[in-house]
Parts: structure tokens; sequence; C-alpha cells
């Protein structure tokens, strides 16, 4: 028995390392970020070329994220270059696939600046991969700027470290006020993923703000990715007479939660963070989804001139308009960097990381975007509706501080 | 307390599908004493397999909603018949007669094949659900008696559950190939020198476990909505290896038995977690193992196993 054990094991092993996910962690800790100057200068510009390295998940399980990333940041590439570059200078992309894992992100982040030099680099969408890579990248000297990694903690590896997107500290914060103020939902039910720190770093977020707002949190269940069967947890939840349920956790889960709280007979609003941008969601959540709500970056259907210039240009350039919201992020993360390279003093990676920090109102597809001192893009969020239709844009949340009391 | 009744419920529609699956491995370990790792990973197949003809015909108004259903489960059935029988017969037969250990091994490789060949094969980026409306509104329908809620398709899983599982004790109690199908369990030797065709036994054995499989598979995907991956059937192939062993591995009413302790175990320390501070939901897969251990301390055997009725 003590070998077929063993060999369980392997097996259970092998899968989770096959099965690579989107992890990120929170938490309602207050961000410090270390007055560490890098421990290298990084890379300079050569020659008429700058270059600049993208780490992104081009396979496995993050590919519908990954591909969007890259095609958004090649777009913004374009129109930079077609504009005539920098004083003539182009950019030329290096990219690199990180499959979905987080020490190819790492070597990946290596090769790009001991090999090729890259200047600065734009990855990843997952904070799990980030969050190496981002250290590397600190290491050397050299920028980095995320377009998806929301977990709390990946701009306080050092100065050489940026994100384009909202924290999970905001993300669960607003989640909360628009429950409280929008909803008016005052006792809530929580559901957390235990298994992948996103989800619990989100739940304490959320569950410290609403209870700040005034609301009571009157449960917390837990499940584990790849659970099939939550009607337990459920059936739970329902005694406690909730008016509200939020998720922090993935689509994955939260379509299946979605669909099986009917037949519990939990019909109360459901609400979640960006880990639900999926339209696979709407398949696996059936009506138990419709009329739920979800903080995410940004969407194609926003009425912006913005948003509709880039949805249209991302269109003609691919053929197909961003499949999830880390096609607008990303173009947005490479704008940054762009605009950065044109404030920069020197044109070296020292000179790029001042500039980035210099950030103030930049246009993003995603909103206006300025880096906080902590490295962080301070933006507004958007809650998104489901409907049959797919996700509509339904409010903003302007951004602010949360500090947990 | 008044929950009771509900998690009951809950647990025993999650232990009839661990029983399902859990019947294909003590089938095979029955006839073969082989534990049939890729066991899971062919109940995984039969969900992608109802996941494809689902999509075939939701949007078009040719087939009925109900006849879909029943399409889907015929195919994931036979289709998981048919992956069984080859898995037997590519993988295993050649290595009969060789250390058993080498047939394990074998039996893990084909696992992983299966889980990352697919892969190549299924859709996975996103993954993939059944969409609801496959069940039709009268399945979706949901009702309430004495406080416990149900939707008609649960009581459709439960129902055709219990038919298969019939099906398979009268087959296997009631018919010629049933009683060469216990001969071989009991002596493979001498059962093969009484002239029973053992080849055919076993590929039987694998055919009706596969489909099993199949059906649970097709039926988990179907009512939970659960986005698949190829990976699908690790979690509920291990719980149900763990319900065979509990039940006694070759014995078929233990296979059931132990796939309902499982299921309720899991329900019940969720229901516990009602009354503690602390969080117990993540203790469920652990209560399944304590019981585990438990029952083998004091029925090594398992619940029903005794050495000489095998199957």
């Amino acid at each position: 028995m003590r070998q077929l054990g063993t060999v369980w094991g392997l097996a259970a092993l092998l899968a989770l390392a096959g099965a690579g996910c989107k992890t990120s962690t929170g938490g309602g800790d207050t961000v410090i970020r270390p007055d560490v100057d890098p421990a290298a200068t990084g890379n300079a510009v050569e020659g008429d070329v700058i270059k600049i390295g993208v780490i992104a998940s081009l396979n496995g399980d993050l590919k519908p994220w990954g591909e969007d990333s890259v095609r958004g940041i090649k777009l913004a590439v374009e129109e930079f270059n077609a504009a005539g570059g920098l004083d003539g200078k182009m950019v030329e992309l290096l990219i690199e696939d990180t499959a979905s894992r987080a020490e190819q992100g790492k070597s990946a982040t290596e090769k790009l600046i001991a090999k090729d030099k890259v200047v600065a680099i734009i990855g990843e969408i997952a904070s799990g991969i980030t969050q190496p890579s981002a250290m590397v990248a600190q290491q050397y000297g050299v920028p980095i700027i995320s377009p998806g990694a929301t977990r709390v903690d990946i701009t306080q590896i050092g100065k050489a470290v940026f994100r384009a997107c909202f924290t999970d500290n905001f993300q669960g914060a607003a989640m909360a006020k628009f429950a409280y103020e929008k909803l008016s939902l005052r006792r809530i039910a929580i559901l957390t993923d235990k298994a992948q720190p996103y989800s619990t770093g989100l739940s304490d977020v959320f569950r410290a703000a609403f209870t700040q707002f005034g609301g009571e949190i009157v449960d917390e269940q837990f499940y584990e990715k790849g659970t099939l069967d939550f009607k337990p947890q459920l059936t739970n939840l329902r005694t406690k007479n909730p008016d509200g349920l939020f998720c922090s956790g993935y689509f994955n889960e939260v379509g299946p939660i979605a669909r099986q709280r009917l037949v519990i007979g939990l019909d109360v609003p459901m609400i979640g963070g960006d880990g639900w941008d999926s339209r696979e969601l709407l398949q696996s959540g059936g009506r138990g989804i419709i009329g739920s709500y979800f903080s995410n970056h940004y969407s194609s259907l926003e009425d912006r001139e913005i948003v509709q210039r880039f949805v249209a240009n991302f269109t003609d350039m691919w053929g197909a308009a961003p499949a999830t919201a880390m096609g607008a992020v990303s173009y947005d993360a490479a704008g940054v960097l762009l605009d950065a390279l044109r404030r920069a003093e020197t044109l070296d990676s020292p000179g790029i990381i001042k500039a980035i920090q210099d950030t103030k109102d930049f246009p993003g597809v995603s909103g206006s975007i300025t880096i906080g001192d902590d490295g962080n893009a301070e933006k507004a969020i958007l809650v998104l509706e489901v409907t049959e239709e797919g996700f509509v844009p339904f409010d903003r949340i302007d951004f602010f501080v949360f500090e947990e009391k | 307390m008044d929950q009771l009744p509900q998690q009951l419920v809950n647990g025993i529609q999650l232990g009839a599908i661990y029983a399902l699956i859990a019947l294909g491995y003590t089938m095979v370990y029955g006839v073969l004493r082989l534990i049939n790792f890729a066991h899971g990973d062919v109940y995984m197949v039969g969900a992608y397999i109802a996941y494809y003809v689902s999509m075939q015909w939701i949007d078009r108004d040719v087939v009925h909603p109900y006849m879909l259903l029943a399409i889907m489960l015929i195919s994931a059935m036979v289709g998981c018949a048919l992956l069984g029988m080859l898995i037997e017969r590519l993988a295993y037969r050649p290595l009969r007669h060789f250390s058993r250990m080498s047939v394990l091994i074998t039996a893990i490789g084909v696992s992983l094949l299966l889980e990352y060949g697919g892969l190549l094969i299924f859709k996975t980026a996103p993954p993939p659900s059944i969409a609801e409306d496959v069940r039709g509104p009268f399945l979706q329908e949901r009702f309430e008696v004495a406080g416990i809620f149900m939707d008609r398709g649960q009581i459709v899983v439960l129902v055709v559950t219990l038919v298969l599982m019939v099906l398979l004790w009268h087959f296997v109690t009631r018919t010629q190939t049933g009683r060469a199908m216990r001969a071989v369990a009991q002596d493979f030797d001498t059962a093969a020198l009484m002239g029973v065709d053992v080849n055919k036994i076993v590929t039987i054995t694998f055919l009706i476990g596969s489909a099993l499989a199949g059906a649970g598979g097709m039926m988990n995907a179907t009512a939970l909505g659960t986005p698949l991956t190829t990976f699908y059937g690790l979690l509920p192939g291990v719980k149900a290896f763990i319900a065979a062993v509990l039940g006694g591995i070759g014995n078929i009413p233990g296979a059931v038995a132990g796939g309902l302790i499982m299921g309720v175990a899991e329900a019940m320390v969720i229901w516990a977690d009602l009354f503690v501070e602390f969080d117990l939901t993540g203790y469920k897969d652990a209560a399944a193992f304590v019981i585990l251990i438990t029952i083998l301390i004091f029925r090594p055997g398992g619940l029903f196993g005794s050495p000489m009725e095998k199957v």
C-alpha cells in the first residue's frame, strides 16, 4: 500500500505541476515599498534600436490571457514605431514564452536581460509568474512593468517594479464599497478558494472593508481549486440568511457555484473580482450567474472614445476584438513604458525607471494612470454586470485609499 | 440540525458518482489484480465526449433536449467502453505475464498519456463546460420536500445511477458471462483451464467498468457545470479508488457502499463546520482518509472484503 500511496502522490504532483494557475496573493497589509535602489544599473540603448523584452504565457493554462497580452503590446509598439519612434529610434520587441510557469518566467527574464540586453520588460499577466521575474529584474536594475499582476506585494520587491493594473487591496475595498453603497447589501456571505492566495487575499480585504463600511459578514466557507460539488458549503451559507454572496475565486469554480446555488435555493446577488473575467463563466454559470457583478480593468463595451479606438485598431490588426481585459491592460502597460521612453533623460534602465515613476495622468485605455510612490497604478475600477449577452459596464469606482483600522 | 437532511442528500448525490467510478476500479482489480490508474482519466474522456456531443446539437432544434441528454450519455458510455478496451488490449494485455509492478507502472503511464496527450486533442483553454440549457427547463425545475432543495435533474442522475448498478448486479450474478467473470476473479488460471475465454472476460470487464465511468463523467459534468480540463478525472479518480478500497477492493456491493460513505462523509464534515469556530471545510478530504484508515485497521480487507468473494 505504501508504494501505491507514493505512486498516487507522484501522479497528483505531476498533475499539479501541469495545472499552473493565475495565482496571486493579496492581503490587507499596508503597502510598503522598500527604498532599495537596484543593485545594478541595467542595460542601455545601443544604436538605433530600443530593445524591450516581453514575458507572457503563450502556452499552458493562461494561454488565452497571454495571447491577448502580447497582441496588446504589439499593437502599442506598432503605433509607436509608425509615428516615427523616438527620434528615429525604433522599438524592437523580444518575446519570451513563460508557458504559464513561474520558473520559466524567471529564466526568460534572465535571458532577456543578460543575453538580449533589453532596457525594460513588460510582463507577466499572472502574479505568481511576475513575482520571481520581477526579483530578477530588480536585481539587474532593469525596469519591469506588469499588466496584470494584482497581488499586493509585487511592487514591494523594489523600485524597478511597476504595474499598470489595480491591486487586490483596492479591488476588494472597491467591491465592498459597491456592495454596500450601490447594491445596499448588509449581510454578505463569502466563499473563498483556500488553495489560491489570490482568493484568500481578496476575501480578507473584502471582509475588512465591508465591515468597516458598516456591513456584516455572516459567514465564510472554503473550497479548493478543483472542487466539483459546492452544495454542502452553499447549504451552510443558506442557514445564515445572507443578502449577498462574495466569491473571490476564479471563474472555473465560480460558474459551478452559481449554477449549484440555484439548486440549493441561495437566491441572492453574487459579486466577485477580476478572476471572473472569462466568457466561459456564462456557459458554466448558466442562469445562476446572470445578474451578478464583478470588478475588472476595462470592458470593450465602454463608450469612452479611447476604448472604441483601441478596440477598432486591435480588431484591424488581429482580426478579432480582445477576448479578455488583458489585451487592454497590456496595451496600457506598453503605453506607460513608451511614454516613459519619450520623457527619459537618459536612454538606459535607470533613466527609464525614473521616467515611469514620474508617470502622471497617462491616458490609458483602462483609465487614466498615475504611478504612485508604491509603484502601483492609481486608477478607477470598472464594475461589470453579467447579462445573457455578456459582461456589461455597470459602474465605475474612482481610486481611493483603503486603510484597515 | 435542520440542515442535516439536506446535507445527507448532498452527500448521497456526490457518493453515487464516486460509487459508479469505484465499480470500474473494483471490477478490474477483481479480475486482473490490477489497479487501473487510468480509470479516472477514462471518466474525464467521458465528460469530454458528452461536451462535444452537446456542442454539436445544442443550438439546433433537430434533437429534443431529453433526446440530446440520452445521446450524450450513450456516446460517453460507448466511447469510454471502446477506450477502456483499447487500453487493455494495447497496454495491459502484452504485459499480463510480467510482474505486477510493470503493469502498475504502465497504468500510470496510460494515465499520464491521457492527461497530457488529451491537451493536444481536447479544448482546455479556457476550460469548456457543458451548458446548463442542455438539461432543459423541466430538469432544471427546483422543488422542496421537507426543507430539502433538489432539482429534477438530480433525481434523474440518481435513478440512472441506480439502474446502471442494478443492471450490473443482474449481469454479474444472473448471466453466464457474469458467472464466468466471477470464476476468473476467483482463480484466473483455473478458470482458463475450465474453458473460460479469459481474454474475452477481461475485455468485457474493461468495457463495463469504463462505460460506467463514462456515464459518471457525463452526469457529473452536466449536473455540476464544472469546466473540463484533462485533469478533470484526477480527484474523483482518487476518491473513487479510496471508495473501492474502503468497500473491499474486488467487491461490487462494497464499491457502492464505499462510494456512498465517502460522499456522505464529505458532506457531513462540511455540515459540522456550522458548529465549530474554526474552519472545518478544508478537512473534508482528510476525513475521508481517516475513515479509510479506521476501517482498514479493523477490517484490513475493507468493509465487504473477504478473500474468497471477488467480483
